[in-house]
Order: structure tokens, then sequence, then C-alpha cells
């Protein structure tokens, strides 16, 4: 794992891909400051207040005031992940959060050499 | 060029200086320049392109740093595309520890839609663009087809070249 200089979370993160650890290596680069999944937002809960669905979005970029998810999937498949970002807005308006795509992911791959392989 | 016009009427007296970002932007300045019927300066800069490397203490850093000084000067940074906000970003930040009296800047391309950084000073747009990859007029694929007289559709340009 890279000795990260830009990130603001507390020990190390634990990506659950390639893409996402690209995506951190090229933050840091910028020395964007980054967090890796610092927050759970609860998207809805049954009668006995349980949590029955939460979004936990990839990194969030404290200068910016942004959460940001990635998705590898395709274009098609991507319906519950547009699904719960646009519940996340319905419930937390005052959240600044933004999907990149799979198709976003291979263009910033193309423009700064990323390996999305690994 | 329209936005020749409308940057010489924002920084009429001020001699700006136009600050392009090496090696796409080169066209675009060049036509810039000499459609922006004010006095004003011209210099470069160029940042080491990430290379897949980051993480690892390995972080951004010029490769060629201006050749004149812009503390208390007007000016604009001319960059061929804005889309993440990342490497404008960077040349905001380091530029704006040098002081100067104002920084803005122009892009001949915009990719709104794929901020990552939001807090731009980006003041004149080109054109939004779609999600394509563009080559011909100082931009390329690996080097090539940045001589193309004008911008064109990578499958285009293959065809033609």
């Amino acid at each position: 794992m890279p000795d990260f200089q830009a990130y603001q979370g507390e020990g190390e993160p634990r990506f659950a891909n390639g893409v996402e650890l690209e995506c951190a290596k090229l933050l840091d680069y910028y020395g964007i400051p980054w967090a890796y999944e610092p927050r759970t937002f609860v998207l809805e809960q049954d009668e006995q207040g349980r949590v029955v669905e939460a979004f936990t979005p990839d990194f969030y970029l404290p200068e910016q005031d942004l959460y940001l998810e990635l998705t590898v999937m395709k274009q098609s498949l991507v319906t519950r992940k547009n699904r719960k970002l646009r519940k996340l807005r319905e419930r937390y308006p005052d959240v600044n959060a933004k999907l990149f795509y799979r198709r976003d992911i291979e263009r910033l791959a193309q423009r700064y050499r990323l390996d999305l392989a690994s | 060029m329209e936005l020749g016009a409308e940057i010489a009427a924002d920084y009429e007296d001020r001699e700006p200086i136009l600050v392009a970002s090496l090696k796409t932007a080169i066209v675009f300045v060049a036509d810039l320049s000499r459609a922006l019927p004010i006095v004003h300066n011209l210099d470069f800069i160029a940042l080491a392109g990430y290379d897949g490397n980051g993480g690892g203490g390995r972080q951004v850093r010029l490769l060629k740093d201006l050749s004149m000084s812009i503390n208390g000067r007007h000016v604009l940074l001319v960059e061929d595309i804005v889309d993440t906000g990342l490497t404008l970003n960077y040349l905001a930040k380091t530029l704006l520890l040098r002081e100067p009296a104002s920084l803005g800047a122009v892009t001949l391309l915009d990719r709104p839609y794929r901020r990552l950084v939001e807090d731009l000073p980006v003041r004149y747009v080109g054109f939004t663009v779609p999600d394509e990859f563009f080559v011909g007029y100082g931009f390329d694929q690996d080097e090539r087809y940045r001589n193309l007289p004008d911008l064109r559709l990578l499958k285009h340009a293959a065809e033609r070249a």
C-alpha cells in the first residue's frame, strides 16, 4: 500500500478494488485531501428504527465537501446506485455527492494512465 | 475569436500575462494571443503529468517554471481543457502563492460534469463539450495528431491521418 500524503482518515484504507486504489493515488498525486468511506448515510429505517438501507460513498474530499462514489458496473447495471444517490440527495439535501460511472473512470484512466486492471 | 474580445474588454489597461500550460494549450494560446487586441505578455509552465504512480510521496511537480515574475500582475491561465479540475487547481494554488494582482483562467474546452474540484478560477470557456476524446489543435493521443489544424474526434483523425 502506498504511503499516502493527502489521506485524512485513521488507519490504513482497505480499498474494495483496484479502481478505488488508483483514484486514491490520483488524488494524492495532486495533493487533494481525501478520506475513504468516512461516513455511512442511513437511507431507510423500518418502524422499529432499524436501518434497512444505507449508503457509504467511497471517498470524501473535505476541501471540496464532496462525497464521491465510483462504480465500474456497466451503465445498464447502475440503476441501484443511481437510486441510492437519489435517495441520499432527498434525505440529505445539504450533502454534495457525485457518482463516477465506468465511462468517467475509463476517461480518467485514458488521461492519467491509471492501471484499472489491478 | 470571441474570447479575445471578451478578455480584452475585461483586461484593458491591465497588461495581463497569459500563462499557458504546456503542451496541449500551445495552439490555443497562439490563436488567443493574436485575437487579443490589448497589450499582454506570454509565458509558459509545464507540470509533470500523472504517470500512474501517485501515492508514496509522489506528488505533482513543475517541469518548467515561469520565466517572469507574476507578483502584482494580472494573470490569466490558459488551459486546453478542464474536466476534473485537478491540474488547474494545483496550478492556481501554486501561482497564488506568488501574489499576483488577480488570477483567472480561460479554457478552450470544458467538461463541468466531471469536476472533482469546484472552486476554480475559470472565467472564460470556449466550448462545453461532451464526453468524447478529441485530437488535433494541440490535443494528442500518445503525442500524435497535435498538428491537425482543427479539433476532431479520435476515430475521425485516425481515418484521415
